[in-house]
């Protein structure tokens, strides 16, 4: 499929788009395009290795070396082009094309000289590089009752990061809806349940993690 | 206007939820009104012997979708997501759309005239050296009823050979014998409403999870729908079977023997037995015991059975002890316990369900017989919701290859070659000299591909089916394929395999709605469906080749038909009166599927079953009618636990078990195509337990080498869980074309059945 993430523009596209008169022109002066900077803090979420500090000191951090990306024996570490504005040079994963396989040595965070990606870390279970999310519940095909589930199987962290629940199917009366269930709190967001999944779009995507939130409160 | 699929499938879903909820066709009315120019036609699916119905989708001649057929009982709309692919099987790149020839190392395309011209020639060269026996053809629980009846026909009827055989003698066999020993007739009583009526299940060696998907999520339905339902698991490995199931007891692989014996034991020790049953409507036998492996080339085995009284079967029991039981399986006496008595509890609706587990086993019509007994002793067998329930692999092992009897010493309808009434039976249908027939059985598929190797066959003829992947020690049939010195192998097939690259010839096929076609799943239900679509480039269906064979061997004359298929059908259903009849042609063409005996306009959906099935009298209760031997009753047969062909020892310290996954088929000719079932699921792995693991110091994805005594193969080790090895176990996946792992497999095989043992030989790990 090859398909890359929404948020890169292609460079034909971005040539077509008629931008570049402007544009070149406030490159020539060694600037970069206000929306283009913003893109990583805007939302457009990057799938870091595992062990990456928050994005925002993460981006301070990272000396934009490859070791990583060299580390990394899937070649799912790429580095990010010049679309990325501020994160030129940054490694990121799609996860529809390559996973993380969350090697056990880590052996990408070990390469990292900056602490960009932080060495001590020992359990890749404890990773928090994104959660996955299923953005498309018409379209996923365990949700609508049909026997897929491909995610959860392929979930590293079986019946932990994804779980089945089951639910009775009302259409036929006679069948299980066997829908796979996010738990946030397990899921180390390795992408590979994205990469899974049959459906043309995965419906089921690693996202920014949302804010683990308490149901206590300090006054 | 153009809908896009999305907008489609919704409708579709929509459309669907309204045919189910007023019950008529509107739902597809409404999806062909919302999509204009697109042709809706009914078939079964081409994957599992499920056979969820579904509805193709053609538009300008080619299949634009397909979605589960919301009218079909089996599925009403579901499917898994081999079934939801079905419309992208056929077109993968690769279809082979012209004869080949082999000219050295090379397969140099040819017409049709000049390959069924050799072809001819070889079949007539050997029969006139080497006798009738010398050809054969191997064909396929995937043959439609026309193409499986054809064959039989042209080779027992025309050729004079009882040289035919299905790969189903490598799933299937072993619950046919079950049937036979136990029942005198072949299928099982019960039928799929047995999923949504009972309340207790035992699955066997069996993940339904992932190898009858539909069917599983019928049964976890029931158990949401009513809290008393249990699943319990027996099972050699953990899976998602055992992960939903109320129960998961794991076992020591080939000790089912034992422990169905041992909860036997428990019911005749308690009493907990239905004397009335019994009385009524069992008899006892034993067998000979100690009777090998099938290691030998020839092995032949001829069982004695004698009769015995209750009370000997008794004593037979005797020494499987709760304590014995417990040593030689490792399930816990507590365990053993409740399992006997949860089976002979008289508030519950018991049923036991099992695939491969049992039926690929050195003594699987033993298991088969011994699970019935369990059902026999108790009486909880041929109601509605309790039922031993044999679960079927292929779309049409039942219908094709059991029912039609396309083995070596099978006539349709369960008759069988030794018989003379049954060969003048089949003699007088088919218009030939009842000489023709011949009455000895010659080779099971295993012994068929030995004989090859050996030179005893030399022109074998394969359709629908991918032997040189599937067999077991592979190695060995693989090179005898291409030893030369006469030896012609012909391979009817739809994309290149592991089949075609020994073949001598190469005929492109017609698959599934590319020809007219029926079914027979696993619950007795033909399902027929009409040809929707051409097949591509130069490709024929496996009908017309098998006719087009005998034309040019002057057999022409037993194929006289006009509508082919119809007739044929016609013509087979002369022979399925009595308990296995089939309904007239036209009412499959309407029906999502009738179950047989069809009498009257009725279908059955229990057989013996006094009130479902039309053959059993008023007041007769339950009639195992077509055991006429034994007066209308079944067999309890005392089968004793013996060890597998092969078990661990120092030096292969490891059971090696194979099977399968949910996102492939058999050996992926057909789901390896499809992207997105790759995407889930790409090549086989080998599932390790991790204490296994780790103490030979593999991880999660490293390389283990697996070998045995006949084979060895590297595979990327899998510790996460999907499927998980119990201690001293591994289990791969035998779909993969790059990773042939019955290479490592032994052909050992039981010796009743013939049906060799994919899930017991032992092997060494190592660490790569």
């Amino acid at each position: 499929m090859g398909s890359k993430s929404q948020d890169i523009v292609s460079r034909r596209q971005f040539l077509q788009s008629g931008a570049v008169a402007p544009l070149a022109a406030v490159l020539a002066v060694g600037m970069i395009s206000i929306p283009f900077m913003r893109l990583a803090e805007a939302g457009g979420f990057m799938l870091r290795p595992p062990g990456a500090l928050d994005e925002k000191r993460f981006l301070g951090a990272c000396v934009k070396c490859g070791k990583c990306a060299q580390a990394c024996p899937y070649k799912a570490i790429k580095m990010a082009g010049p679309s990325y504005g501020a994160s030129l040079g940054t490694p990121y994963i799609i996860a529809r094309e390559e996973p993380c396989q969350l090697c056990p040595e880590l052996p990408c965070a070990k390469a990292c000289p900056s602490g960009a990606l932080d060495k001590g870390l020992d359990d890749i279970e404890k990773v928090r590089m994104g959660t996955a999310i299923i953005v498309d519940r018409e379209n996923c095909l365990s949700i609508r009752g049909l026997r897929c589930e491909v995610c959860y199987r392929n979930c590293p962290l079986l019946d932990k990061a994804i779980t089945i629940e089951a639910r009775h199917n009302e259409r036929t009366g006679s069948h299980t809806i066997m829908e796979p269930v996010v738990h946030r709190d397990k899921c180390v967001g390795c992408g590979i349940c994205e990469k899974s999944c049959v459906r043309e779009q995965a419906v089921i995507v690693v996202q920014k993690s949302p804010l683990l939130q308490k149901d206590s409160y300090e006054f | 206007m153009n809908l896009n699929r999305r907008d489609f499938l919704k409708a579709s879903a929509a459309a669907a939820a309204l045919a189910a909820a007023t019950g008529s066709r509107f739902g597809i009315e409404a999806a062909e009104a919302a999509e204009g120019d697109i042709k809706w036609g009914k078939a079964p699916c081409r994957f599992c012997g499920t056979g969820c119905g579904v509805l193709v989708g053609v538009k300008d001649g080619r299949i634009v979708a397909t979605k589960g057929d919301p009218q079909a009982p089996v599925n009403k709309g579901l499917n898994c997501i081999k079934g939801y692919f079905l419309s992208k099987v056929l077109n993968g790149k690769d279809r082979l759309t012209k004869p080949l020839i082999r000219k050295g190392d090379k397969m140099v395309e040819a017409s049709w005239d000049e390959a069924m011209t050799l072809i001819a020639a070889k079949f007539k060269e050997s029969i006139a050296k080497n006798g009738p026996d010398s050809v054969a053809i191997y064909g396929s629980g995937q043959w439609t009823v026309f193409e499986g009846y054809a064959a039989s026909k042209l080779f027992k009827g025309g050729i004079g050979t009882n040289n035919i055989e299905p790969n189903a003698r490598l799933c299937m066999a072993s619950a046919v014998t079950g049937f036979m020993t136990t029942f005198a007739s072949d299928e099982p009583m019960g039928c799929y409403d047995d999923l949504d009526l009972g309340d207790t299940y035992f699955l066997w060696g069996a993940n339904m999870a992932e190898c009858h998907p539909v069917l599983f999520s019928r049964l976890i339905d029931n158990r949401l729908k009513n809290p008393r339902v249990k699943i319990i698991d027996f099972g050699t490995r953990h899976t998602r079977t055992s992960q939903m199931a109320d129960k998961y007891i794991k076992f020591h692989p080939q000790t089912d023997l034992a422990l169905l014996n041992g909860i036997a034991h428990i019911i005749v020790r308690d009493k907990t037995y239905d004397e009335n049953f019994i009385k009524k409507h069992a008899v006892f036998k034993k067998g000979k015991t100690s009777i090998g492996y099938g290691l030998e080339d020839k092995f032949k085995f001829a069982d004695d059975p004698k009769p015995i009284t209750f009370e000997e079967y008794k004593e037979f029991l005797k020494p499987y002890t709760p304590q014995y039981v417990s040593k030689l399986s490792g399930v816990p006496v507590a365990t053993i316990e409740e399992v006997a008595k949860l089976y002979a509890d008289k508030s519950r609706k018991v049923n036991s369900l099992w695939t491969m587990g049992f039926n690929q086993h050195v003594r699987g019509t033993w298991v088969n017989n011994l699970v019935y007994n369990v059902h026999l002793l108790t009486g909880k067998i041929c109601k509605p919701g309790e039922n031993p329930l044999s679960l079927t692999g292929q779309p049409s092992a039942c219908g094709t290859a059991r029912e039609v009897g396309t083995f070596t010493h099978r006539l349709p309808a369960d008759m069988v070659v030794t018989n003379p009434e049954h060969r003048a039976k089949a003699a007088e249908i088919w218009g030939v000299d009842v000489k023709k027939i011949p009455e000895k059985p010659t080779y099971h598929a295993t012994e068929m591909f030995r004989a090859l190797d050996r030179g005893d066959i030399k022109v074998v003829w394969v359709q629908v089916t991918n032997p040189f992947q599937s067999l077991p020690h592979l190695n060995r049939y693989r090179k005898g394929a291409r030893k030369g010195d006469g030896r012609f192998v012909i391979v009817s097939d739809i994309y290149p395999t592991r089949s075609t690259e020994v073949a001598d010839v190469i005929l492109p096929s017609a698959s599934w709605v590319e020809k007219e076609g029926f079914f027979g799943n696993a619950e007795r239900r033909g399902q027929q469906w009409f040809k929707m679509v051409e097949p591509p480039g130069e490709a024929r269906n496996d009908l017309w080749q098998i006719i087009e064979l005998a034309k040019r061997l002057g057999y022409g004359n037993l194929f006289p038909y006009k509508y082919v298929e119809k007739e044929i059908f016609e013509e087979y259903r002369k022979f399925t009166g009595g308990g296995k009849d089939l309904a007239p042609y036209e009412a499959y063409t309407k029906a999502r599927g009738l179950r047989w005996p069809y009498v009257n306009g009725k279908e059955t959906q229990w057989r013996y079953a006094e009130g479902y099935d039309p053959y059993v009298k008023a007041g007769e209760g339950v009639k195992f009618y077509k055991n006429k031997k034994d007066d209308g009753k079944a067999v309890i047969w005392a089968r004793p636990y013996e060890p597998a062909a092969e078990s661990p020892d120092k030096q292969y310290p490891f059971w090696l078990c194979t099977g399968r996954v949910l996102e492939h088929w058999h050996t992926g000719t057909m789901t390896g195509r499809v992207p997105e079932l790759k995407r889930a699921y790409g090549a086989a792995v080998c599932e390790l337990h991790p204490e296994d693991a780790k103490k030979m110091g593999i991880k999660q994805g490293g390389k283990v080498k697996l070998t045995s005594r006949r084979g060895s193969l590297v595979l990327t080790a899998d510790l996460r869980g999907r499927g998980k090895a119990e201690k001293g176990n591994v289990f791969v996946a035998f779909f993969d074309e790059n990773k042939l792992i019955n290479e490592l497999c032994i052909d050992a095989y039981c010796p009743i059945s013939g049906e060799p043992d994919y899930k017991k030989c032992a092997v060494k790990v190592e660490k790569v």
